[in-house]
């Protein structure tokens, strides 16, 4: 865990126990894939709708926290006003809103949304003959969602080679309808896969920034609470759960135990 | 009615390059010249409703004005989350022209049928909900519409009526009959070709619509001190009249129960009373009761 990342976790444990909201495990999944890809993608915090922008799209919504610390992290906003998050005067919601932050490009939640909205993204672009990509981070369990496939099996047909699709596989499928081998079935759609572990910041950096001729998708290995061992082995209890002040201090101690 | 709505998107896609169509494997061959003429334009994506309106929401985040047209029942019920998200919340507009409501597809039974269309989308917030009764109400109010930023549904119909209805302005009721009369038949659609035709030698008032969302209420009002029926092959009118304070509503129309025989529009019609028969009969009934001051 590269220092920044774990800066982040530290900021969604803070933001966390502050606010009494917060998904952290699913956040601690996600953090490296983010940071790799505010490091890749073309985009401007200061000008967060510049038109030649790339654009990413979070449909996995409940990992907002990680999204929001990340996009302060880059610039976007100052980290404090995240401090707000989940209450009913912040504009920093659970879910996040279009409308409401700057430069979250599509408002998730309900869970298997955003690669249609992806693939319709990409489809202007490739009318336009704009070279603008989109990328959405989607989760294992939302692959659950037939919707996903759906647009997955548009995105080949159209031969969308400027849609990068991040699959989170951090076994949150594995409490109900699990999805085995994930890779094979992208791959079985018409995808160019590959796979990555997905808290490697360098791997993953490199994998975001290949671009090929057919839609892609990055199967990105992860864990749910990666950086705190009694999140990884309690993932059950702490789903929804925000720190109490003695857990807090324990987490943080969790993080910084971690060498790497 | 769909041969029309071809034509005026032919027409309106000479002069905009931003509209785009959306089949979900329906009137492609209709839409054959569009086609032809707009290759990057045009795309049959197949049958997966979910995905035609969250694709058309994402373009028109990119600046399009997308038709997504496919079957009513499949395009709103089954895809209304997409509708009310990925269009309504996020704020991405765009265009659903749906085919086959209400029973326009009678021979293929209840599996097609869709009569909650309106009422459903009429309730999400920003929705615009249209139902034209007349090619000339679809190429006034697509005309008007379609670019607007805003979610519209047009209920496209295989049966339109062929009555002139004056001054089609989007949101604004017609008043066809005005007699000075106690009881005030308000419908919408297609079916006013009945509704006109039982109505024509009664002394009723007779109020149509051809926009659900917004629904022109100040019209309805000044018919307040009328006792007003809603008669309507679908959910929907009934409800957005109802919603207008201090009147006296009564519905004539849906069951609750599936129709489950087959056959053809007039059949189906018929078996729920909407055909100009069962129509006149109901409306002189009200309209004795009326008189009488039974009803209320």
């Amino acid at each position: 865990m590269i220092p920044n990342c774990k800066d982040i976790r530290k900021s969604i444990l803070s933001i966390s126990r502050e606010s009494g909201h917060g998904h952290i495990p699913t956040c601690f999944s996600v953090v490296e894939i983010l940071y790799a890809v505010y490091s890749t993608i073309r985009h401007d915090p200061e000008n967060p709708s510049w038109d030649e922008r790339d654009i990413f799209i979070l449909s996995k919504g409940h990992a907002s926290l990680a999204h929001y610390t990340v996009m302060a992290h880059f610039g976007y906003f100052d980290m404090q006003s995240v401090y707000s998050y989940g209450s009913f005067a912040s504009d920093f919601g659970c879910h996040a809103d279009r409308l409401k932050v700057p430069g979250i490009e599509a408002s998730t939640g309900s869970l298997g949304h955003g690669i249609g909205l992806a693939v319709g993204m990409a489809l202007a672009f490739k009318i336009r003959k704009n070279s603008r990509r989109v990328y959405a981070l989607i989760g294992d369990g939302e692959s659950n969602e037939g919707s996903v496939w759906e647009a997955t099996m548009v995105a080949t047909n159209l031969k969308l080679n400027n849609l990068t699709i991040i699959y989170d596989n951090n076994m949150s499928h594995s409490r109900g309808l699990q999805i085995h081998n994930p890779a094979e079935r992208f791959k079985a759609f018409g995808c160019k896969v590959t796979e990555a572990d997905g808290h490697d910041l360098i791997g993953l950096t490199s994998e975001i920034s290949k671009n090929g001729d057919m839609v892609k998708a990055i199967v990105a290995h992860t864990k749910k609470g990666y950086g705190c061992q009694t999140l990884i082995d309690n993932q059950y209890q702490w789903h929804r759960k925000s720190p109490t002040e003695s857990e807090f201090e324990k987490l943080i101690g969790e993080l910084d135990e971690k060498a790497i | 009615m769909r041969k029309q709505f071809k034509n005026t998107v032919m027409d309106l896609a000479a002069d905009d390059d931003n509209i785009v169509m959306i089949l979900g494997d329906v009137s492609v061959y209709l839409f054959g010249e569009f086609k032809e003429k707009y290759p990057d334009r045009f795309y049959n994506m197949g049958i997966c409703e979910n995905t035609l309106i969250s694709v058309g929401a994402g373009l028109s985040s990119q600046g399009f004005s997308p038709f997504v047209h496919t079957i009513a029942p499949f395009v709103t019920e089954r895809s209304y989350e997409q509708i009310k998200l990925d269009m309504c919340y996020n704020q991405f507009g765009g265009n659903i022209a749906s085919c086959g409501a209400s029973f326009d597809y009678a021979w293929d039974g209840a599996t097609h049928h869709s009569y909650t269309d309106l009422a459903i989308l009429r309730l999400l917030p920003g929705m615009e909900v249209i139902q034209p009764g007349s090619n000339k109400e679809v190429d006034v109010l697509i005309r008007s519409q379609y670019d607007n930023g805003n979610a519209t549904y047009f209920r496209l119909s295989d049966h339109p009526h062929n009555i002139d209805v004056p001054d089609i302005e989007f949101g604004k009721a017609a008043v066809l009959q005005d007699r000075d009369s106690n009881l005030t038949v308000m419908t919408a659609g297609p079916i006013l070709g009945n509704v006109l035709e039982a109505c024509k030698e009664l002394d009723v008032n007779l109020v149509y619509f051809h926009t659900i969302k917004p629904i022109d209420a100040e019209t309805i009002a000044s018919f307040k001190h009328t006792n007003i029926l809603v008669i309507h092959d679908a959910f929907g009118l009934y409800e957005a009249v109802c919603e207008v304070p201090e009147l006296s509503v009564s519905f004539h129309g849906m069951p609750d129960r599936f129709c489950d025989r087959y056959g053809t529009l007039p059949g189906t019609r018929k078996e729920i009373g909407l055909d100009v028969e069962s129509l006149h009969k109901t409306i002189q009934k009200k309209l004795d009761g009326v008189c009488c001051g039974l009803s209320g």
